[in-house]
């Protein structure tokens, strides 16, 4: 479904994403796990179309994404539920979700923004709670729930998270993760970008791990779940030396 | 999904799989290894730089020399903490060679074993009985971990005699024998000086390693023992067994190619070869955590295959020689490099360039290297009895060095 090869994002001179290959087959729950600064959120802004410049070849559904604007990237199929949340604050939770719906309003699928209203709000019910409350006031895993079900609002063939967990309770983290399971069940292909590796390879299909800009390794999830080098890349830990701990 | 991820893939998805594996192999071996980084760096190639599986020509190929002269851990990619299992081979010069594995490297390698052993029919309702010369001790315990991973019931290596592995195969009621050419077609002469009928035993399948086996030996071990006869490839040094396995279908053996991309060189001018041609076998391992290997140098003749397979299997078609492009012979499954036997003898004899004769050869079950040395005036001791002493004590240390027993006759 999603297909990168040799990925390249830059700012500047600085090179964030160094020539990555990654990809996500429909049905998927692909993860991508690193540390701050691995060029995580380069990849996902270069797949939303809201990186500017990248070079490489980014495939979605077997046409380029390359010169497509962000909402004709939302048209195609991918929907993000951005790092922070992002909701807007000042607007009430029903509104936030019905611009999630914003690319629809002109396109033919616009009668089914209310079946998926109705279908969002049974997947959350909290948000039926305070549908007419101003987003701002929603707690952290509320404000989460609200992106994700925003994002959902534009009937995406691949949800693109990024970082869902970040600052939220185990609590709420472990709901939130049980809610991307569930979409993964219902056929949703799914690309979660997470720092918390072992909550996310726990329902991931396969990973990815990313350290400087470069792909280091990949394999499915129970590989990667036992792999050292998995922890010491999203810890960003390191040995002393070769022999560390067994000098004898 | 025998095959995992490359079930129902297209060859486009399939390279992107691979393509997306090599660029981290190489980012974890230009990053981690002096070895490869320096190499690449001589070349002013980056990992970055290989963008399509085409690409790969671009790299400079390895062989079993740099893995002696690394000799112990200097081609390890992980910190020695992250080493779950640690194997070692005899190599080609004085030091042998020593590969690691992690964690996910052995739930790979399983996995791997596993699929091989699928495609022969095993199933968790089968008894494997393994029975391999101590030099491939550790494909044994690599088919006994697939095997046990599998659901089968497993009799893990153990030294026994002809006798005593027949009792065992008898008795064990076992149905799959994972064993060498060489003991195979032993074992079978065994069973038929002796009276034993193959009807009297539950075997369903042989599974034969350490080396190619033409279609006439297979025909033959079939009949007699009226069996299914299966050919497995492997290296000894890394990773392991099963590497490429038989397809009847094929008439061939498919190369596990989603975790160990293959690539068919001329040996002389060292460059590819055109798909379908025979040449020498060079691998590179697409998944391999502690100990990657880039662009080795098998030694093996092969060609790929260009067909796809009956089988509907998404992996590449091999056919596999029984020639060598280097300078070594197989013992047991076991490669043994003449240069290296010809360098010991001369520090052992302390004698230069030694004229000697190398061969192998089988009795019961087991083969031996043969060396038949020249008599010469620098060799000549008027004490037989030291004269035999010399010879007992190189033989045997010979043995240890190079994995495999080792009888030293002299020659006029």
């Amino acid at each position: 479904m999603l297909k990168i090869k040799n990925l390249k994002c830059s700012y500047g001179s600085i090179v964030a994403v160094h020539g990555v290959s990654l990809s996500v087959k429909k049905g998927d729950l692909i993860s991508i796990l690193g540390a701050n600064g691995a060029g995580k959120s380069s990849l996902l802004l270069a797949v939303c179309g809201l990186l500017k410049t990248w070079e490489g070849e980014i495939m979605f559904q077997d046409k380029t994404i390359r010169g497509m604007s962000p909402p004709a990237i939302v048209r195609a199929g991918i929907s993000m539920v951005p790092e922070g949340r992002q909701i807007f604050s000042p607007l009430s939770v029903m509104d936030n979700l019905k611009m999630g719906a914003y690319t629809r309003y002109h396109s033919s699928s616009k009668h089914g923004i209310a079946g998926d209203l109705e279908m969002v709000m049974e997947m959350f019910p909290i948000l039926r709670e305070r549908a007419y409350q101003l987003a701002g006031t929603l707690s952290g895993g509320e404000q989460q729930m609200l992106a994700i079900g925003r994002a959902l609002m534009a009937r995406p063939k691949l949800l693109v998270l990024d970082e869902p967990s970040m600052g939220l309770a185990p609590k709420i983290v472990s709901m939130i993760f049980k809610v991307i399971m569930d979409f993964r069940d219902h056929g949703v292909t799914i690309l979660l970008v997470e720092q918390n590796a072992r909550a996310a390879l726990k329902i991931a299909d396969r990973g990815y791990v990313l350290e400087t800009g470069k792909m280091v390794l990949q394999g499915s999830a129970d590989e990667l779940l036992v792999d050292d080098d998995v922890k010491r890349a999203y810890l960003g830990q390191d040995y002393g030396d070769f022999y560390d701990g067994r000098e004898g | 999904m025998i095959h995992g991820m490359m079930d129902g893939m297209s060859v486009e998805e399939k390279d992107q799989l691979k393509l997306e594996r090599l660029q981290s192999t190489l980012n974890r071996a230009f990053k981690n290894v002096p070895f490869h980084r320096n190499r690449l760096l001589q070349r002013d190639i980056l990992p970055e730089h290989i963008a399509s599986l085409e690409d790969l020509t671009k790299l400079p190929l390895m062989d079993r020399t740099h893995l002696g002269t690394h000799y112990p851990y200097g081609l390890f990619a992980v910190p020695l903490r992250d080493i779950v299992r640690i194997h070692t081979a005899p190599g080609t010069g004085p030091s042998p060679s020593i590969s690691g594995y992690t964690k996910t490297d052995l739930i790979v390698w399983k996995k791997l074993v596993t699929r091989s052993l699928g495609a022969a029919g095993v199933t968790d309702l089968d008894i494997i009985q393994i029975h391999l010369p101590p030099g491939l001790a550790n494909w044994g315990r690599d088919y006994k971990d697939g095997g046990e991973a599998l659901g089968s019931s497993v009799i893990p290596n153990s030294p026994l005699s002809l006798a005593k592995t027949l009792m065992v195969l008898k008795d064990y009621k076992t149905t799959t024998l994972i064993t060498t050419p060489a003991f195979a077609q032993q074992l079978v002469n065994h069973m038929f000086d002796h009276g034993h009928s193959p009807n009297r035993l539950t075997l369903k399948r042989v599974i034969l390693v350490g080396e190619p086996v033409d279609k006439a030996t297979i025909k033959d071990l079939e009949q007699r023992l009226h069996v299914d006869a299966w050919n497995h490839y492997g290296l000894s040094e890394i990773p392991g067994p099963a590497i490429a396995y038989d397809c009847k279908i094929l008439g061939g053996l498919h190369i596990n190619d989603d975790h160990i991309l293959p690539e068919i060189i001329d040996p002389q001018t060292e460059k590819p070869v055109p798909r379908g041609e025979k040449g020498e076998l060079v691998l590179t391992t697409l998944s391999a955590r502690a100990f990657p290997l880039i662009r080795f140098r098998t030694g093996d003749t092969a060609r790929l295959l260009t067909d796809t397979c009956g089988c509907n299997s998404p992996l590449m078609g091999m056919e596999w020689f029984k020639e060598r492009t280097d300078n070594m012979i197989i013992i047991s499954g076991i490669k043994v490099s003449l240069d290296q036997v010809k360098v010991y003898l001369q520090n052992a004899l302390g004698v230069e360039h030694p004229e000697c004769r190398i061969d192998r050869i089988r009795k019961d079950g087991t083969e031996t290297l043969k060396i038949c040395l020249t008599m010469d005036d620098a060799l000549f001791s008027d004490e037989i009895k030291e004269l035999e002493r010399v010879i007992a004590d190189t033989e045997k240390a010979l043995a240890e060095q190079v994995g495999v027993p080792v009888k030293i006759r002299l020659v006029q």
